[in-house]
């Protein structure tokens, strides 16, 4: 295809990036001014330019323009240079990226202190660009001249530079030292002074206050007794402020100290009232907007009352209305999907609400999603919705509907998919009407037992936690299905994986096997009884009380079986760790875990049942000292392991132990 | 002003419907204490927002009044504005990245609505072959980044297909109130990158004196102010 003759008088990037070297300061100023204005605003220049080598270039007359002669040209070429780098980082990581690496950063920094104002601005500019990204360098504020450094920049009377000072805290601020090193030097009386300035100057001490409030009670307190509530006050006047960018900055600053501060958890009234306001927010069709249910999100997360406030606030309503219309922004679609999985996490109204609005296609729908964050919240979402017996019982989400594309979300490339997706699946595979066949059927056995096999540990418990899920009450053939796919010999494996919580999941998954019917305790034989032998291994060696917990009910279930099982525990009980070794059920009687020392003796009450053998069995345990640690026993602090340890004394009596 | 004051008074009283004579109005009128300063405010701050620097300058010198924004920015501000006006696109980006880089980078809609203004003028002027190759190198990226920004450039690319564009149906793209529009979307935006605000405050005013005599209407017959740039005060019609 002729091309036809370009638009601007410009000529080609790459002899524009060849310009940006002239020895000819006049032609590298043309270039680079050209250079700038291509790329603001436009992504796809941006990229190209940065693919180019544009960058390093840029750097690289930026650093010389400062000891060059002419103070108008140098000043020029120091602020399109500038002006060229920030624009590269801004919105584009690549960019940031490229900027870093081309060691712009104290270039930049070296223009805050120029005699000229518009040197300054600029500099300033691109370094607020910079740390607006999540790629810049993290700004060390445990450092003493650092500290100072940042001070200045936020004593500055340049706007630009006082920005810059809120932008580096809050791109930077994070653990408690550096909350407290911040608020010692002064810097939130800084901030406090800066939120009566201009819009941007309020909107940027507003983000930056946040950061420093978020999770730290101890300087949240200082903050809030600070001049007789002055912050407070004015952070509160700003929640009905004209500009939505301040309304939703100052809600998350009070939803920052509200978390932080036990003064205000009480507050009902306060939550109310973000709450109308973050609704209110999200009609805004720009980024506010976007960022508001996100900020609703946080509000409510884990809060039951508030949940049930949002809930009365016709939230839910409110939020699928925006689904119901469609969202052509990922960001938002994201945003919306898990407030309303944070508003249903807890309460059975709330999911019935969103039931009733027809909106759980729609929920359903974003698993196919092109955007990785809104498949994520989808899955969340789903999760949230089948926290319940009622709608699990109703069988929504176990039509082909929802299970495949949730079981395709198991083979997503981005790891973060696959967890939200198996957290999902881990709900609706609880059977409590037998739907369960649907979901074999679609091939879930299969892809879940690929999955414990996954690389990412956490990938592997938690396909582990849906099989131990989708085992829990089943009938025979859905556990046939999940052994004879899993072999017993990969169970046995993932009973000894290297990370705990992988173990302690495989033992849970045993444990629900073996669960029920006594035809069923045979899955542990399979295979030599390499499943039973790696958990009396596991057991004589773990350390955690969570994974003896796993381990000794899925024995005592075994141990409800027949003679022969009951024997097979007695081997696993005494065998390992040599002749010396205390038996590791003496050291779970031991331990200060209620839930462990209640499983051991459910084993215990298990094996000494009036059955043939219990005679011999109750002996060998007597002879391990075993029998007189149950009878110190008999006033555990804990009524569980009391009741459980009197029954199985009670079960001795019946063999002729008369010292009881 | 003190119109307003006192009507909103009235409204909140909530007086059933009663007449009120033209003295009595203006006695009340008189009550009403309006500071000359915050008059002059409102004259500035309207002259500074719409543009009128000679004029801000003069009011300044003659009132005293001090603009809440740098005179000089104005007068870039306006260069800016003419640029659209006159089709300058190209022009009016360059200045404004040089006023401030950040209005464009991270306002995308005005962005592109300025990419498709410049669009527009290659239409215009019958650069058929350039107008085709920039929509595709320039907005088209945009239109794959936003679905309303590819419908809008469907809209603009259109315009090409019409051999007598007075007679298609998106040729108002082609008038000046097109041109209009964008320049005042990006007087908009340099304003609110100065921390001002983008529309003056007397119009508001205006249309809370509208409101609240439409309020008080219901409730009372009083001298009405019904011609706006006079502000006379209608003696009260008793039916």
């Amino acid at each position: 295809m002729p091309s036809a003759s370009p638009s601007t008088s410009s000529g080609r990037p790459t002899d524009l990036v060849s310009r940006l070297s002239s020895s000819d300061r006049g032609v590298r100023l043309r270039a680079l001014r050209e250079v700038k204005n291509q790329i603001i605003g436009n992504r796809t220049k941006k990229l190209a330019y940065i693919k180019l080598g544009a960058v390093p270039a840029v750097a690289a007359v930026l650093a010389d323009a400062s000891d060059g002669p002419g103070p108008d040209e140098t000043c020029n070429l120091l602020v399109q240079s500038a002006v060229a780098l920030g624009s590269f980082a801004c919105g584009v990581d690549a960019g940031v990226q490229a900027v870093v690496d081309a060691g712009a950063l104290p270039q930049l920094r070296r223009l805050l202190s120029s005699p000229d104002e518009k040197v300054v601005d600029s500099g300033a500019r691109s370094l607020k660009l910079i740390y607006q990204s999540k790629l810049a360098p993290k700004y060390d504020f445990l450092d003493h001249e650092n500290l100072q450094f940042l001070l200045s920049l936020l004593n500055s009377k340049n706007e630009n530079v006082t920005g810059l000072g809120a932008s580096i805290i809050t791109h930077s601020c994070q653990t408690s030292a550096e909350q407290r090193a911040l608020y010692e030097t002064g810097v939130v009386q800084k901030l406090v002074d800066l939120i009566g300035g201009s819009v941007s100057q309020r909107d940027a001490s507003l983000e930056s206050l946040t950061a420093i409030i978020k999770n730290n009670y101890e300087v949240t307190s200082k903050i809030l007794e600070f001049e007789n509530g002055r912050a407070l006050n004015l952070i509160n006047k700003f929640i009905i402020d004209k500009s939505p960018r301040t309304r939703l900055l100052a809600c998350a600053c009070l939803i920052a100290v509200r978390k932080t501060s036990s003064r205000y958890v009480e507050d009902m009234g306060l939550g109310l009232k973000l709450i109308h306001h973050l609704l209110e927010l999200l009609e805004d069709p720009g980024q506010v907007g976007d960022e508001a249910s996100f900020a609703l999100s946080t509000l409510i997360e884990e809060k039951e009352d508030l949940q049930k406030l949002a809930l009365e606030a016709n939230a839910i309503n409110k939020l699928c209305i925006h689904l119901q219309n469609g969202l052509s922004c990922p960001k938002r679609f994201q945003g919306i999907l898990l407030a309303l999985a944070n508003i249903c996490s807890k309460l059975e109204i709330c999911r019935s609400k969103l039931l009733a609005l027809q909106a759980f296609n729609l929920v359903s729908d974003a698993l196919r999603h092109d955007c990785t964050d809104v498949r994520v919240a989808a899955c969340i979402c789903l999760r949230s919705l089948s926290r319940s017996v009622k709608n699990l019982s109703a069988g929504y989400f176990v039509n082909e509907t929802v299970i495949i594309p949730l079981l395709q979300l198991l083979h997503d490339p981005s790891i973060a998919v696959q967890l939200a997706a198996l957290g999902a699946i881990s709900n609706i595979v609880v059977d409590f009407t037998k739907h369960n066949s649907n979901f074999i059927h679609c091939g879930g056995v299969k892809q879940l037992v690929e999955l414990s096999m996954a690389m990412d540990p956490v990938v592997r418990s938690n396909s582990l936690w849906a099989l131990k899920n989708l085992t829990f009450l089943a009938d025979s053939k859905c556990k046939e299905v999940v052994l004879s796919e899993l072999t017993a010999s990969s169970l046995a494996t993932l009973i000894h994986d290297p990370e705990s919580v992988v173990q302690e999941q495989a033992l849970a998954l045993v444990r629900n096997l073996v669960d029920g019917c006594v035809d069923s305790i045979d899955y542990v034989f399979a295979e030599n009884g390499v499943i039973l032998d790696a958990m009396g291994r596991q057991l004589q060696c773990a350390s955690k009380a969570e994974i003896g917990i796993q381990g000794m009910y899925a024995l005592s279930n075994v141990a409800s079986g027949s003679k022969v099982h009951k024997d097979a525990v007695m081997e696993q009980l005494f065998q390992h760790g040599g002749m010396n070794a205390q038996p590791f059920i003496m050291r779970f009687l031991h331990s200060n875990d209620n839930h462990l020392r209640t499983a051991s003796v459910w084993v215990l009450l298990n094996l000494t049942t009036f059955c043939p053998g219990a005679a011999g069995r109750l002996q060998r345990l007597r002879n391990a000292g075993i029998i007189s640690q149950l009878k110190s026993m008999v006033n555990d602090p804990c009524l569980d392991v009391k009741l459980r340890v009197r029954t199985t004394l009670g079960q001795c009596m019946n063999y002729g132990d008369s010292t009881i | 002003m003190a119109q307003v004051t006192f009507l909103v008074k009235l409204i909140m009283r909530g007086s059933s419907k009663k007449v009120i004579t033209k003295e009595d109005w203006e006695k009340k009128l008189n009550d009403v204490k309006i500071r000359k300063e915050d008059m002059n405010k409102l004259v500035m701050n309207f002259l500074v927002t719409e543009g009128y620097v000679d004029a801000a300058e003069k009011f300044r010198m003659e009132s005293g009044t001090e603009p809440d924004i740098d005179l000089a920015t104005i007068t870039d501000r306006m260069a800016v504005k003419k640029a659209v006006q006159c089709g300058n696109v190209e022009d009016a980006i360059e200045k404004v990245n040089d006023l401030n880089p950040e209005i464009l980078d991270t306002n995308p809609q005005l962005f592109f609505h300025l990419q498709q203004q410049r669009l527009i003028e290659l239409i215009r002027n019958g650069k058929v072959e350039e107008a085709l190759e920039f929509a595709q190198e320039e907005l088209a990226p945009r239109g794959e980044e936003n679905q309303s920004f590819l419908e809008e450039l469907e809209r603009t690319v259109a315009l090409l297909a019409f051999e007598d564009v007075s007679n298609c149906p998106v040729g108002e793209l082609l008038d000046m109130s097109q041109r209009l529009k964008t320049a005042s979307e990006v007087n908009a935006a340099i304003l609110t990158s100065q921390s001002h605000e983008k529309d003056p405050k007397l119009p508001s005013l205006l249309k809370m004196l509208v409101w609240a005599q439409n309020q008080l209407d219901e409730k009372a017959v009083y001298p009405r102010i019904n011609d706006l740039s006079t502000a006379k005060l209608e003696d009260p019609s008793i039916s």
